[in-house]
């Protein structure tokens, strides 16, 4: 099966800032990819090459098999983009821009007029069909957004950072849209610094920091990665840590990290919480401690994305952040 | 997977762009129309009373009036042709609307060609609109109609296609502004719309046909009176040659993504 994305080596330099410094990443067919890092981290860029507005200046780059340069036309034809920056023709309304968005895609003028009301009604901004874009509120014009990235019905879309600064309900309806999208078969390419939508949205995700690529997993494989906290209450505090067997063999083998004493509240801090956790208990209840309360909390995504991002972002050149729903220059 | 092979894309491009003008004829129509009413009145009536004929290299004197009505329309033709093209490439660029398109698997060629068909179709509407106009103020004919529609064709082909590559070029509102007024104008003015280039001493008459506006000019003009101070085959010639010399930058300029792509 050939990949959605194939990226090998991809690079793009400005003057002195490497954008991209060498990524090479494959993008499964039918997956929910996501790109997550921090302002600058070359995410955009990244997206960018895919459809043409920026020309990489080293590396491969494939989309469903064909080159983003040589053979563009197969590549774009393929891929339905909802930028970060709002880029809308303001000329007409919302229904023409639709309208000519398929014509420029090749979608004849007889079928384009309904498949602009279907996206219209899929984002749910049908009513404001006849409006321009500069008089719907910032949620329309992201829902817009969407609805021009579907118009062409792509298999691939790429959403760079389609939930910043949308209200609750807002990002659950597009979070509801694309997992329904991605079951239809369409591959996702997701950008985004809210690492809970990764989690929640993403089969597998890429960390990308100061244009290279930290790592790939799936969003369980990084948790793991990261220590998560059990905490034992105990009906009598003890006045020490309780000397377990089980304890001092953990920590001789690095599972275990650290163990405190809170009151009556035993603290262990663990890789693979899980694994440890049963053993802790019934070494716990050998030695006679009754248990009262007991509690493991992972680490989230968002921990170790920033413990990863912060170990190599030391050379990250700042960038400023875009207003959201902002307009343009 | 539906690959576009048909002319969909650039249909749809040439309309959009078509009908961005159409819609704000306040814009677009309303200040030529203005404009061309006083240069007729002006120009026509009230000094061409004063100046009374003008003898062109071969045929019959005209009444100034008439002289001056083909420059007028190409004056029209190639500043509208020069202006929709400029501005919506940059308009687009500025907004970044354009990356509707460009990120679209339209071909460039076909990009190309539907911004110089649309700025051209504006550039012999407004032509067409300042001969109506001419012909209110004086019985004008047209002597040579292939010729006519020949010229005004290929002068609105190429100030689109120039258009196309100022509108690349500039990166604020000032430039367009400032190729219109300062550039496009001038050679229109010294290009032999309000004179007989042939009545100017040596050696400015010599330098005036260096001057590609007096080829313009006077291929329109020949098309309406059937008289002109050039021949009009070779210019004709020479036009065309240099629309196409253009237009194969402006296709060059998008491949190469020049103004578009970082
Ligand atoms: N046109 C440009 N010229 C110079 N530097 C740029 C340009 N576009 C992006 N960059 C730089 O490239 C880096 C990556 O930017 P970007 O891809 O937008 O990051 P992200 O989308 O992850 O926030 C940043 O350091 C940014 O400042
Ligand atoms: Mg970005």
């Amino acid at each position: 099966m050939t990949a959605a994305i194939d990226v090998e080596n991809l690079q793009k330099r400005y003057e002195d800032v490497r954008a991209l410094d060498g990524v090479s990443l494959t993008v499964p067919e039918g997956s929910f990819f996501g790109l997550l890092g921090p302002n600058g981290a070359g995410k955009t860029t990244f997206i960018n090459i895919l459809v043409g507005l920026v020309r990489r200046t080293g590396g491969r780059a494939e989309v469903f098999g064909h080159d983003v340069e040589d053979d563009y036309r197969r590549a774009r034809d393929a891929i339905g983009l909802a930028p970060q920056e709002f880029n809308v023709d303001r000329f007409f309304p919302i229904r023409e821009v639709l309208q000519h968005k398929a014509g420029y895609h090749g979608i004849p003028e007889s079928t384009a007029g309904e498949r602009a009301d279907e996206v219209l009604r899929r984002v749910g901004i049908y009513d404001k069909r006849d409006t321009r874009f500069d008089w719907l509120s910032g949620g329309m014009k992201r829902r817009f957004m969407l609805a021009r990235a579907l118009i062409t019905d792509p298999d691939l879309l790429i959403l760079d950072e389609p939930t910043a600064g949308v209200d609750v309900q807002l990002r659950h309806d597009l979070w509801d849209l694309i997992t329904e999208l991605n079951e239809g078969g369409t591959t996702i390419l997701l950008t985004t610094h809210y690492i809970e939508e990764a989690e929640r949205l993403c089969d597998e995700v890429a960390i990308l920091d100061s244009g290279r690529l930290l790592t790939v997993a799936t969003p369980e494989e990084l948790m793991d990665r990261g220590p998560d906290r059990i905490t034992v209450t105990l009906r009598d505090a003890p006045a020490t840590v309780p000397d377990l067997p089980t304890l001092a063999a953990g920590e001789r083998e690095g599972r275990i990290e650290a163990v405190e004493l809170d009151g009556d509240k035993l603290v262990v801090t663990a890789t693979r919480g899980g694994l440890v956790a049963p053993d802790l208990v019934r070494a716990l209840d050998r030695a006679g401690h009754e248990i009262v309360d007991f509690d493991i909390s992972r680490t989230s995504l968002e921990e170790v994305f920033v413990e990863m991002t912060r170990e190599g972002g030391g050379d990250r050149t700042a960038e400023p952040v875009a207003a959201d729903g902002g307009e343009l220059p | 997977m539906s690959l576009v092979s048909g002319l969909t894309g650039f249909k749809t491009l040439t309309k959009r762009e078509i009908l961005r003008f159409l819609r704000r004829p306040r814009n677009t129509f309303v200040p030529p129309f203005v404009t061309n009413v006083l240069y007729f009145a002006v120009f026509g009536v009230i000094l061409g009373d004063r100046v009374g004929e003008i003898s062109l290299a071969d045929g019959d004197p005209v009444p100034y009036i008439l002289f001056i009505l083909p420059g007028l329309v190409v004056l029209g033709a190639i500043s509208n042709a020069f202006e929709n093209a400029s501005f919506s490439i940059f308009h687009g660029r500025w907004n970044e609307y354009i990356e509707e398109t460009l990120t679209s698997p339209m071909p460039y060629s076909r990009m190309v060609a539907a911004y110089i068909v649309a700025g051209a179709t504006r550039g012999i509407l407004v032509g067409s609109l300042i001969a109506v106009i001419g012909a209110f103020f004086t019985s004008v004919g047209v002597a040579r109609p292939l010729y006519l529609l020949a010229f005004g064709l290929v002068v609105s082909l190429l100030f689109a296609s120039f258009g196309v590559v100022v509108g690349l070029w500039a990166d604020d509102w000032d430039n367009l502004t400032m190729m219109n007024q300062f550039i496009v104008r001038p050679l229109v003015f010294f290009g032999g719309v309000f004179y007989a280039v042939r009545e100017l001493p040596s050696p400015y008459q010599e330098l005036s046909f260096l001057n590609p506006m007096v080829y313009m000019v006077n291929g329109v003009r020949y098309g309406f009176l059937g008289v002109s101070e050039v021949d009009p085959v070779w210019s004709l010639a020479v036009l065309t040659g240099l629309t196409a010399a253009v237009a194969g930058l402006d296709v060059a300029l998008f491949e190469r993504g020049y103004g578009l792509t970082d």
